[in-house]
């Protein structure tokens, strides 16, 4: 008979207000197996594990219970309080009488009580089957891979370098740089994106740890922690790299003009461009799709007019598998089409434009050198109408979040505009002014004050031309009347989203992502930059909507959990991972087929059957890939398969002593 | 189908004969004239037991299973609903492709044993409920096929799920007494079990008591458990043969609960009909990067 001790946990008042846990110890010596029980304010305290320990030696139990919080919390805590006091570490259990129980039955104190003796009787019943399990250990790969190239990747990919391990950078666009590239000035400094970022592009570029990986793709992971194999598409540039040097006369003589990405439209760049000046690499790409000489198969100048012969049409998608040890995943984010909101005009108004079209607008590098013109006629405009929470806050036609970064964004687009156009007046709708931050609302403030910009709280229900200018009209809900506005240019603060392949790439890493399609991290308090997948760390606004310093924060971050991670040779893996019992598995291949992180593998053995030696198929599970899901043990019709630390057995046993 | 008896025997011959295969598996004559029963036939001399008539409405395509360690191929007749079934059992990776030679039939319908017992000889004996409704009454997989390749039968447009609407009109109470009713009179023979192609396990997790899940009581709560496990552990499989209640001893629908979960998965999952297509992906048996659950 095993030897069980059952430890309550008050947490305080969190549980011992609502839960009679003197009562809860109490009945719990009445469980099969229990031989020692007792109540704590504090288990998870230095105390309350001493008391543990103490009892394991004074009681001699081989098996302990502590009901407190979700094993979510302290798990590893009371693992290896037990480890400490000579069990194995998977000998603890952990009944949830917090978030299962006291916090949700606040108001019946009776009946939770009741059910707190419940929850300790099933992990009661459950301790008495646990098996030892031992972790083992693997090896680890000392290179990191970084997914996005914009500031929380340069970032993450500077850190990890600089710590002393081999980082790639994978980033899908010619350049990185990212959109914070496209940012002219950063909020609440007011100090130039570029000269803040360019700096730390050339860093990443010359770092003898940093190899960089653009206009590249991740096409496919396999592996796992300290060991990703990860297979990148390095789009055919047709241009050599290694003999560019970046004089840019190939895109000064190209024929054919194109609609700018980075300009947002607003420009033309050639077929074969880099795209911005001061792009890293600084050696251009072509655009396949609208070369004249992909596409009729004349033209050719950038091949005459390059000094070093480094075009080269012949040049196919290249694909590199590599194995790293971490994954840094910034794909940042894109912004919102307010072309489905009927209020704005669909999109037909080319003087309703978004923030990031502003910045480039304001840009000395954009197309209009800095001056602001309007896209229409090119005319300096007086009135400039901001429109925030465009697609944030609004469940019905956007996003149900808050982006975060467009109070601030939409303010420093004010005072830009104030100072640039001295007989400009600004009105700005909002639905309510968030401003947290070191310095922000101060800078609110002085747009206000200083800057004079209108804030007017309200929404707009339509804009439509008149004219040469656009009707704003709105609802002034402070003062309760309509408003009505002559806008010469109208700037939509557009929600922050999730990139459009962000669902894929998640689903090739193995990591989660939410209605919103942004990554989830493993803990929304205590792993914030963790995702479910170990290994595979998160950084900026893939994440959520983030304004720069929160994304290089978390950059930072994330790269301290990779350094931590690749700083040793060998780590240890959870042994709760799937077993196959291979004489009733009968190879019908449906748990592989099933696994999500491809973790499971038909292999042929033999066997006698019938007096002679035949060969037959069975499943066989990969511990170091195997996430412990549980997939396969339900799709496993004759349950040849169980996962470690949740067998049938041992859930059937909790089953059986809540029920029987 | 006389004549075509006469292909079967000379077909079977021959390909024993040349040691196409080490044994052929068709019908023979039962006990009765209106039984057939399946005959494994592995010397050229015996082929002229084989048959082809109105009665062969055993599946074939299991007993595959107790030859597939023996050397050399095993040859089998496969009407539309065999061939279903042993699609089934190549998808689930139970047999070897290269070990069988398939020989396909055209099946007209089989006549239902239980009328043909009533009615008596002579009398006009109307074909099972289930090759009524059989869409599919010709072999699919085959290496030959014997006679004409023709439809030779009334095809129904589509499924027939009135009998599952009509069980779904019900309460919940009188679904559940339905219920009651049916399976209360189950005797865990595991008839059901031991005929159905689907169920292919090396080891039936019913046969385990010890594993916890189910115990050997025959009683309504565990009969129950037995029937709806059961239907999910074929859901997604199941062909529609229907010879699991055909072998059911005290005649429970046991189609019903299984055509039940049919109508759910081409309502969920797309319209799939199992055993149709060898190369086609399981509907339950799966893991894609365009599944619609968002939180995973």
């Amino acid at each position: 008979m095993k030897r069980v001790g059952v430890f309550v946990c008050h947490c305080g008042t969190n549980i011992g207000a609502v839960v009679d846990c003197p009562q809860v110890a109490e009945k719990a010596m009445d469980f099969p197996g229990v031989v020692y029980s007792v109540d704590y304010k504090y288990m998870c305290s230095e105390p309350g594990q001493e008391m543990i320990k103490k009892a394991v030696q004074e009681h001699r139990l081989d098996r302990v219970v502590v009901a407190s919080c979700s094993p979510r919390m302290h798990e590893r805590t009371f693992q290896r309080c037990v480890e400490g006091a000579g069990l194995n570490s998977y000998f603890v259990e952990m009944a949830n009488i917090r978030e299962h129980c006291s916090w949700v039955h606040a108001g019946e104190p009776e009946k939770a009580t009741e059910k707190a003796m419940d929850l300790v009787k099933m992990a009661v019943a459950k301790v008495v089957k646990n098996k030892p399990l031992q972790k083992a250990t693997i090896p680890v790969t000392d290179r990191a891979l970084v997914i996005g190239g914009g500031i929380a990747g340069i970032q993450a990919a500077l850190d990890i370098a600089n710590a002393g391990h081999v980082v790639d950078i994978v980033e899908k666009e010619p350049s990185i740089g990212g959109k914070m590239a496209q940012i002219d000035k950063t909020f609440p400094t007011l100090d130039c994106s570029a000269c803040i970022l360019t700096p730390k592009m050339v860093e990443a570029a010359s770092h003898p740890n940093i190899n960089l990986l653009t206009y590249s793709e991740v096409e496919k992971v396999e592996g796992f922690v300290g060991n990703f194999d990860v297979t990148i598409k390095k789009k055919a540039r047709s241009v050599n790299m290694d003999v560019c040097t970046g004089c840019g006369l190939c895109m000064e003589k190209c024929p054919k003009k194109v609609d700018s990405e980075f300009e947002l439209k607003m420009s033309k760049r050639r077929a074969i461009y880099t795209p911005f000046p001061q792009a890293i690499p600084n050696k251009p790409v072509i655009d396949r799709e609208n070369c004249t000489y992909f596409n009729t198969g004349k033209c050719g100048i950038c091949s005459k007019v390059c000094p070093a012969g480094a075009v080269d049409y012949t040049q196919e998608d290249e694909y590199l598998t590599r194995r790293y040890g971490a994954i840094v995943v910034a794909i940042g984010f894109e912004l919102f089409d307010y072309s489905v909101i009927g209020e704005y005009g669909y999109g037909k108004y080319p003087d309703v434009i978004t923030g990031l079209h502003f910045e480039r607008l304001v840009n000395a590098s954009g197309p209009t050198l800095g001056k602001i013109k309007r896209p229409s006629d090119h005319k300096e405009p007086k009135n400039v109408v901001f429109i925030k929470c465009v697609g944030s806050r609004d469940p019905a036609k956007g996003k149900s979040y808050c982006s975060k970064a467009c109070c601030m964004y939409t303010a420093k687009h004010a005072t830009l505009v104030r100072e640039k156009i001295k007989d400009s007046n600004i009105y700005i709708f909002y639905m309510d002014v968030r401003t947290p931050g070191k310095g922000y609302d101060e800078f609110y403030n002085r747009t206000r004050e200083q800057y004079g910009a209108n804030y007017i709280r309200g929404r707009v229900s339509k804009i439509y031309q008149q004219g040469e200018r656009l009707i704003v009209r709105g609802e002034d809900t402070l003062l309760g009347r309509p408003v009505e506005i002559e806008a010469d240019l109208v700037v939509l603060a557009t929600a922050m989203v999730a990139q459009p392949g962000a669902g894929q790439l998640a689903q090739k890493l193995g990591i989660g992502y939410d209605k919103d399609h942004f990554y989830t991290e493993a803990h929304p308090k205590l792993a914030p930059v963790e995702t479910h997948t170990q290994g595979v760390y998160l950084a900026g606004a893939c994440q959520g909507p983030k304004d720069i310093p929160e994304s290089v924060a978390q950059a930072s971050a994330a790269a301290a959990k990779v350094c931590g991670l690749l700083s040793k040779r060998e780590m240890l893996t959870e042994p709760i991972v799937s077993e196959v019992n291979e004489s009733i598995c009968a190879g019908c291949g449906m748990c592989v087929a099933i696994c999500p992180y491809k973790a499971i593998e038909l292999k042929t053995i033999s066997e006698r059957i019938q007096g002679q030696t035949v060969e037959r198929q069975v499943a066989s599970v990969n511990g170091g890939l195997c996430q412990g899901c549980g997939a396969c043990t339900v799709a496993c019709r004759s349950a040849a398969l169980n996962l470690k630390h949740f067998t049938d057995q041992q859930i059937l046993a909790e089953v059986n002593a809540l029920c029987l | 189908m006389e004549d075509l008896t006469l292909v079967l025997r000379r077909t079977a011959k021959e390909i024993l004969e040349k040691g196409e295969a080490q044994m052929v598996i068709g019908w023979e004559k039962g006990a009765f004239w209106y039984s057939s029963t399946s005959a494994f036939i592995s010397k050229p001399e015996d082929t002229e037991r084989l048959i082809w008539d109105e009665y062969c409405v055993n599946n074939l395509a299991k007993y595959l299973l107790d030859y597939r360690h023996k050397e050399g191929k095993v040859a089998v007749f496969v009407k539309g609903c065999d061939s279903r079934a042993l699609n089934v059992l190549l998808q689930d990776k139970q047999l070897k492709r290269e070990k069988i030679l398939i020989i396909g039939l055209a099946c007209p319908g089989m006549k239902d044993e239980v009328e043909a017992r009533k009615l008596g000889r002579g009398s006009s004996i109307p074909l099972y409920k289930k090759c009524r409704e059989c869409r599919y009454p010709n072999a699919l997989n085959y290496d030959f096929f014997i006679g004409e390749d023709k439809v030779i039968k009334e095809i129904p447009a589509q499924d027939d799920f009135s009998e599952v609407q009509a069980l779904e009109s019900l309460s919940p109470d009188e679904k559940y007494n339905k219920f009651v009713a049916n399976y209360e009179r189950c005797l865990r023979c595991y008839a059901c079990r031991n005929i159905c192609p689907a169920c292919n396990c090396r080891e039936c997790i019913f046969d385990r008591t010890a594993s916890g899940w189910s115990s050997k009581a025959n009683n309504v709560s565990e009969n129950m458990f037995f029937a709806l496990t059961r239907a999910l552990h074929v859901a997604g499989r199941c062909v529609g043969c229907g010879e699991c209640e055909r072998a059911c001893p005290v005649n429970i629908p046991i189609m019903l609960l299984n055509k039940k979960i049919i109508q759910d998965i081409n309502a969920l999952f797309g319209e799939y009909e199992a055993g149709t297509d060898v190369t086609a992906k399981l509907p339950l048996g799966g893991f894609e990067f365009t599944d619609p659950e968002e939180f995973m």
